[in-house]
């Protein structure tokens, strides 16, 4: 892996960037209502509900808004909450930690279950098995993900008191313990998701050449396919994994308002619907930047696996 | 019957007696909120979700009683107003203390007090506009009047007229107000039942019990009785439910009035229904001229009549409150002091039809009302009255927004109908009125209703110190608004709060506070 191949790709995300900023700033804007009378409600009066959009800054030109918003950015500063009234960045180090453990443990239980059964429905192919395990998880997926979670907390948490019902926890143990659930829901539309790709890049691989050459050297079917197969599953489940990246996120918003986790997914919500426009401003950054991020990692992670992937 | 009533009144003072003796100190009250609390300053806050639990930091000199209608001491033990009605005298408790040791004292009301009245401070400066300066000394303080005022002790039983301390305050870091409020509000210091402890915000936040709070309990120690108190943030209804099923909570806020029965049959569980100033209405727009220029139906003072009348109010008790609420008798409601019951419209769409035949609507016409998107109860609620309406020939339209649309909307006065639920922040008529009924103020709720008779009585009444002349001018104006019809009236709803059995003491008040200073958890 050359060095110049990683900068180009980190200087490519950088008009990414720009556009991201601009069109947040923009789309946040375009949304009717505004922020002051959002945190105002019903009862105050048009004095008030003024002097706050001063207070807030949204009485000024649009562009003079937005340099004062790139100014803050370049000096590390993603301004203040409008209805918390506390430091956007402080929100979202608060906040991040718990969506990115979250969204980890809903990738790893993916694969533990996508992995396996994507293997063996390709080898079993068109048999019961093959059907069943391709049935259960286009079911799965046809579900909405807010339908599994209150049917996973009903039956697990109220009914069997096998999980506690939502929450974060305060250490790692808790951790697990609490988000097992919501990291199952999320895990499994993952894994909905992944199952059927992974299927047919498998089969893809079994019915390849370098299979047939790998056999006709006499090779054990067994070792073929630990070592090619599942070779290439990992670059297809990387892969997968890496595009889906917004899926999870996305994921994570409503899983994180059912099970109650304090997460950004909620934070986002909350801000949109209150037109917190710094929150929303400073959580669609970060977003950009992960999911820039992750596509990078993807690359290289698929360009170090698969020797065909040409630096061009 | 006498001696039946004596001979309960001894019992229940009995069982009073002996509860309280019983009473369990210590532990932690785990209660599940909707929603987190934004900002804890009380001059500065804006929303019912800071509101409502402000007190427990931060006491006020005198506090709302639970049942909504009157005032009792708080941090002051009496007070008394001049014969001219142009001063009022506070005598503060002896011995009074923040929650970190310090000496509250006359200086910090007068401080407090003069914090919260100023004009530029938040939306609640008007509920102390009437006193023109303070004096504090020793252990009384004395507000000089520019005029008489009524509802000066409903004022200063508010969150707004807490009392903060002013050395801490300015210890704050930060260079302006805006900026030590901010900071103060982190990690504020009041003179409440409890003191903030941690704060997660949007997840939880701990209340641990202050040491040094005035108020006894019934065992003859101070309160509160908890060692502390955990909010947890659930915004789903049934997550919340749930966790209060399994034990994890052992009290859960805002309970849908769809799940109320289930809950009532739980031998588990205790179902409260605690009485609210909660009123649910449709506002309409007044006014000639909709927005875009076009003739509005609903200025003319009969098809709103008609609209009324064409509403079967009991009915939507029934499918939207699930019999939880009932039907409103005037614009503010039932426990609102001076409330008085008007002739309300009775359901006859006979009526209905002859006023829009009379106002020139033979064949109805076409309204539209703006909800709140994904709010259950808006659209149980406008789906029945449009079957309602539509019988009388009035075809309602829905058109759904997020609340922030939604307000941008009915603010630009761009509106023919929306729905509005209500609640007072202070024991006293003259909020909500000045809400409803006074053009001045916010345009009557935006609806742009305005009459010159409830203007000239709201204006007496505001200095009017004679009880039952006030309460005659309240009828009045509650009469007038009733007859003009500028809204819809529907239903008043209680706050449905479901705790665990062991959960004793705790009350949430008509205004909407949650009041955990003499709360206990039983074995």
């Amino acid at each position: 892996m050359r060095a110049t191949y990683v900068i180009k790709r980190l200087l490519q995300i950088i008009p990414t960037f720009i556009a991201v900023l601009i069109l947040v700033f923009l789309l946040v804007r375009l949304l009717p209502g505004d922020p002051a009378s959002a945190i105002l409600g019903d009862r105050a009066t048009p004095e008030i509900v003024e002097r706050t959009r001063r207070e807030l800054g949204l009485d000024k030109p649009l562009p003079v808004q937005f340099g004062i918003f790139v100014q803050n950015l370049l000096r590390g500063d993603l301004g203040e909450s409008s209805s918390l009234k506390v430091p956007v960045f402080r929100l979202i180090v608060e906040r991040l930690p718990v969506t990115l453990f979250l969204s980890a443990y809903a990738a790893l239980i993916a694969v533990l279950l996508a992995v396996p059964l994507a293997v063996l429905a390709a080898v079993r192919r068109d048999t019961w098995v093959d059907s069943l395990i391709r049935g259960v998880f286009q079911v799965a997926l046809s579900l909405p993900v807010f339908y599994v979670a209150l049917q996973l907390l009903t039956l697990l948490g109220a009914k069997l008191g096998w999980f506690p019902i939502g929450g974060y926890g305060d250490s790692l143990k808790d951790h697990l313990y609490h988000l097992f659930l919501p990291a199952l829901t999320l895990g499994f539309n993952l894994a909905a998701i992944l199952v059927r790709t992974l299927r047919n890049s498998i089969l893809e691989v079994l019915t390849a050449e370098y299979v047939e050459f790998a056999r006709s050297k006499g090779l054990q079917s067994r070792v073929v396919m630990l070592r090619h197969v599942l070779r290439n599953a990992l670059i297809s489940t990387v892969t997968l994994l890496g595009l889906n990246i917004g899926a999870l996120i996305g994921g994570a918003v409503i899983t994180e308002s059912v099970f109650a986790i304090p997460g950004v997914g909620r934070l986002m919500i909350d801000s949109i619907f209150g037109r917190d426009y710094p929150v929303i401003q400073g959580l669609t950054l970060v977003f950009a930047v992960l999911v820039s991020l992750v596509f990078l990692m993807t690359d290289l992670i698929h360009a170090r696996l698969d020797p065909r992937v040409e630096h061009a | 019957m006498n001696r039946f009533i004596r001979t309960t009144l001894a019992l229940s003072s009995m069982l009073a007696f002996t509860q309280a003796l019983g009473v369990t100190r210590g532990g932690e009250l785990v209660y599940g909120r909707y929603a987190d609390s934004l900002f804890l300053d009380p001059v500065l806050n804006d929303a019912n979700v800071d509101i409502w639990i402000l007190t427990n930091l931060y006491d006020t000199l005198l506090q709302p009683t639970a049942d909504g209608k009157g005032v009792q001491p708080g941090l002051a033990s009496a007070y008394t107003v001049a014969p001219d009605g142009k001063s009022m005298r506070l005598t503060l408790r002896p011995g009074l203390r923040f929650a970190d040791g310090s000496a509250l004292t006359a200086q910090d009301v007068k401080w407090s007090l003069d914090r919260a009245r100023k004009p530029d401070n938040g939306a609640w400066s008007g509920s102390l506009a009437s006193i023109s300066n303070i004096v504090a000394s020793g252990n009384t303080v004395t507000l000089n009047l520019k005029q008489p005022d009524p509802t000066l002790p409903a004022a200063l039983a508010t969150f707004n007229a807490a009392i903060m301390p002013q050395k801490l305050f300015n210890a704050a870091r930060g260079s302006t107000e805006a900026a030590k409020a901010k900071a103060f509000a982190e990690k504020p210091i009041g003179s409440g039942p409890f003191v903030l402890s941690s704060w997660k915000k949007g997840s939880s936040m701990v209340l641990k019990r202050n040491p040094y709070y005035w108020k006894k309990g019934a065992d003859g120690k101070a309160l509160p009785y908890l060692n502390s108190i955990r909010f947890e943030i659930i915004p789903d209804d049934n997550t919340r439910i749930l966790k209060l099923q399994a034990g994890e909570l052992h009290g859960a806020e805002f309970i849908p009035l769809s799940r109320v029965a289930e809950l009532k049959a739980n031998p588990k569980i205790n179902m409260q229904l605690f009485p609210s100033t909660k009123v649910n209405t449709v506002l309409m727009n007044n006014r000639p001229k909709l927005k875009d220029g076009t003739a509005n139906p609903l200025s003319d003072v009969r098809v709103r009549q008609a609209l009324n009348y064409a509403t079967n109010k009991e009915a939507l008790v029934q499918i939207v409150t699930f019999g939880n609420g009932k039907p409103m008798r005037s614009f503010m409601s039932a426990t609102t002091p001076l409330f008085a019951p008007q002739a309300s419209y009775t359901y006859d769409l006979a009526k209905a039809k002859q006023l829009l035949a009379d106002a020139g609507y033979p064949n109805g016409f076409e309204v539209v009302t703006l909800a709140t998107s994904g709010n259950a109860d808006d659209l149980a609620l406008l789906t029945t009255l449009q079957q309602m309406w539509g019988a009388a020939g009035v075809r309602l339209k829905i058109e759904q927004l997020d609340n922030a649309t939604k307000t941008a909307r009915y603010r630009a006065a761009d509106f023919q109908m929306r729905t509005a639920a209500w609640t007072n922040d202070i024991n006293d008529p003259s909020q909500i009125t000045s809400y409803f009924a006074i053009y001045d103020n916010i345009q009557s709720l935006y609806t742009g209703y305005k009459s010159a008779e409830i203007d000239r009585l709201f204006a007496q009444s505001q200095q009017e110190t004679n009880p039952a002349r006030r309460a005659s001018q309240y009828n009045q104006i509650q009469g007038i608004y009733m007859k003009a019809a500028p809204i819809v009236f529907l239903y008043e709803t209680p706050y449905p709060v479901a705790l665990s059995k062991n959960v004793k003491g705790f009350v949430q008040i008509p205004l909407g506070n949650n009041i955990f200073a003499a709360t206990s958890l039983e074995k």
